[in-house]
């Protein structure tokens, strides 16, 4: 636990901690710690331990080890169902995601007319709140009057009109869209911020060759913008690994779980199957934890070893 | 990249840039003149432009359908939550900053590793925690579990911009007879007004936008913020589209005017504070 003292910037090493420093640190440090402890890491535990039990009526706990876990791996229909879906919904989602992002940059970096103002537009969506982006786009995708169904009846595809997010075979896309419409605007500003700082003599360097511009962006720009893309990649992967408010709004998981997530599954458990019992939903939220770490583990390692490859 | 558009390829970028604005921009447009129509109107021509705009629907959603109530909670929740955060989450900050003490790296990790946590780790046992203190259901829960969400990515922030104070400013402030407290609110706090800020405002707009914790911590309808208000009357008033398009305009209008405010601060802010 006890870690050395260190010495950060600029600090003298005089300050090293006397008796007499022990009463400002723990005004400064403990109500934030004390809060935290208790409405964060106090649950984190309190799940673990929770999702060793069985819940029953009148206050009633039992005692199952590691029971809910294996009746979740071997009988859930419907919690593999959910891991599946999140799972494409993760690697497509972040994929497209990311993607976007890095087009729209470029878009910006490559000065075309009125930069700032694109940039505020296409950040905007990032800002406002998921039940408000929900419900919009489930009127877009409405089938009577929603744009997308008006537009393609328009350039006479009414045939392939429908309801997109009430047929099982397309929900899953449907939200997806939305999730990328959202988020496609908060990857653009950090590869823009990393597009900037990108060293200007390497850039001269390649015009100064006559590199035409799709070589400069293949062979100079993209190399360089890699740290950034996976780090990106990763974060985005993690958000949507979580992924709950976008799915609750439009389609609750429906129809028939085509779109159900492991968290809004965790959340149908835990408050609207009316069973008292918290135990099985905190085995849920407990493994699909330790699978993110797991992922995450695996995907920065993966994605950083290619890159000591290369260089 | 500039020097070789020629113009074909200079117009094709534009149109480019105009068709990805309009996917974006579009649909508020859209629910802005959706919510200065009625319902029959709508029905009749989803995408007219308000030629007889109806401002009193604003009046009314305020007035009858509760938006006033769900408003005012919002605001009473979040402007607390991120007074709270902010002045909590800078103290530490200061703490951890400023102070080399035995385990301050382990505690460093322990609070920022909370930026990683999934919100279902917590919420199940959130729910029986609050339950049993009595603060189920109440808005002062909800502002208490909000500071702790977003303590982590607060510290986060603050630490990073205090550890870069020079540490004469202190000193000096230390010969002249300063007390540690003194320090803290005279010469870090000041000097870190910009990033105090940036953050303040990311909070707000995380926790205005914010919609699981209070669906599952909050049930009565007249404690319901803005996001649950909203949600309550999608179910309820199902063909009202009129209606509920004003609701999201009032959602969005105070997210809206910030965001013109401080484009930019918002900007960087978000950037800085999700790239860990």
């Amino acid at each position: 636990m006890a870690s050395m003292p260190q010495v950060r910037h600029g600090e003298r090493t005089s300050l090293t901690p006397q008796r007499s420093a022990w009463i400002p640190i723990i005004t400064f440090v403990a109500p934030a710690l004390i809060i935290y402890a208790g409405f964060t890491l106090f649950p984190v535990l309190k799940t673990i331990y929770d999702s060793m039990h069985v819940m029953k009526p009148h206050n009633a706990v039992e005692f199952v080890g590691l029971g809910n876990y294996r009746a979740l791996l071997t009988h859930d229909v419907v919690f593999w169902k959910a891991v599946t879906n999140t799972a494409i919904f993760s690697l497509v989602g972040t994929v497209c995601d990311v993607a976007a992002g890095l087009l729209l940059a470029l878009c910006l970096f490559a000065k075309v007319p009125m930069a700032r103002f694109w940039k505020v537009v296409w950040f905007s969506p990032v800002l406002i709140s998921y039940v408000v982006v929900g419900i919009i786009w489930v009127w877009i995708y409405d089938q009577d009057w929603g744009i997308v169904n008006t537009v393609l009846r328009w350039i006479g595809l009414g045939s392939v009109a429908h309801p997109w997010l009430g047929d099982p075979h397309t929900a899953l896309w449907a939200v997806l869209a939305t999730q990328i419409w959202k988020w496609a605007g908060f990857n653009m500003i950090v590869f823009l911020a990393a597009l900037y700082a990108l060293p200007a003599d390497v850039l001269g360097a390649a015009e100064l060759d006559h590199c035409g511009w799709l070589a400069k962006l293949v062979f100079v720009i993209l190399p360089m913008l890699r740290p950034t893309a996976v780090s990106l990649l990763v974060l985005s992967f993690v958000g949507k690994m979580m992924i709950f408010d976008v799915v609750w709004i439009m389609t609750r998981g429906g129809p028939l779980w085509s779109t159900e997530t492991v968290s809004t599954y965790v959340y149908k458990r835990a408050f609207d199957w009316n069973t008292f019992d918290l135990g099985y939903p905190s085995a849920i939220a407990v493994l699909w934890f330790i699978m993110i770490l797991v992922f995450v583990a695996v995907l920065t390692r993966l994605l950083w070893q290619h890159d000591k490859l290369e260089f | 990249m500039q020097k070789g558009l020629v113009p074909l390829k200079k117009i094709t970028l534009l149109l480019f840039v105009v068709v990805c604005s309009v996917i974006t921009g579009g649909p508020f447009l859209w629910v802005a003149a959706l919510s200065l129509r009625t319902t029959p109107e709508i029905l009749g021509r989803p995408y007219g432009f308000p030629l007889h705009p109806h401002f009193g629907k604003f009046l009314k959603a305020w007035t009858q359908s509760n938006y006033g109530q769900y408003f005012w909670n919002s605001t009473v929740v979040v402007v607390t939550a991120v007074v709270i955060a902010t002045l909590l989450g800078a103290m530490a900050a200061h703490g951890l900053a400023r102070y080399p003490f035995r385990g301050n790296r382990a505690l460093r990790f322990l609070i920022l590793s909370g930026m990683m946590l999934p919100p279902q780790m917590m919420i199940l046992s959130l729910f029986q925690i609050m339950f049993s203190l009595g603060l189920y259901n109440s808005l002062s829960g909800l502002v208490v579990v909000y500071v702790a969400t977003q303590l982590p990515m607060t510290i986060y922030i603050l630490e990073t911009f205090f550890s870069h104070i020079p540490q004469d400013l202190f000193d000096a402030a230390k010969l002249d007879g300063y007390a540690d407290f003194e320090i803290f609110w005279r010469i870090a706090l000041p000097v870190a007004t910009p990033a105090v800020f940036t953050t303040a405002l990311l909070n707000f707009i995380i926790l205005w936008n914010e919609f699981l914790y209070a669906v599952v911590l909050l049930t009565d309808n007249s404690k319901r913020t803005l996001p649950l208000g909203i949600m309550f009357f999608m179910g309820g008033h199902q063909i009202d589209v009129g209606m509920v398009a004003t609701g999201l305009m009032i959602t969005i209008l105070p997210v809206l005017l910030l965001y013109s405010c401080f484009s930019e601060t918002m900007i960087k802010g978000m950037a800085a504070g999700a790239v860990r």
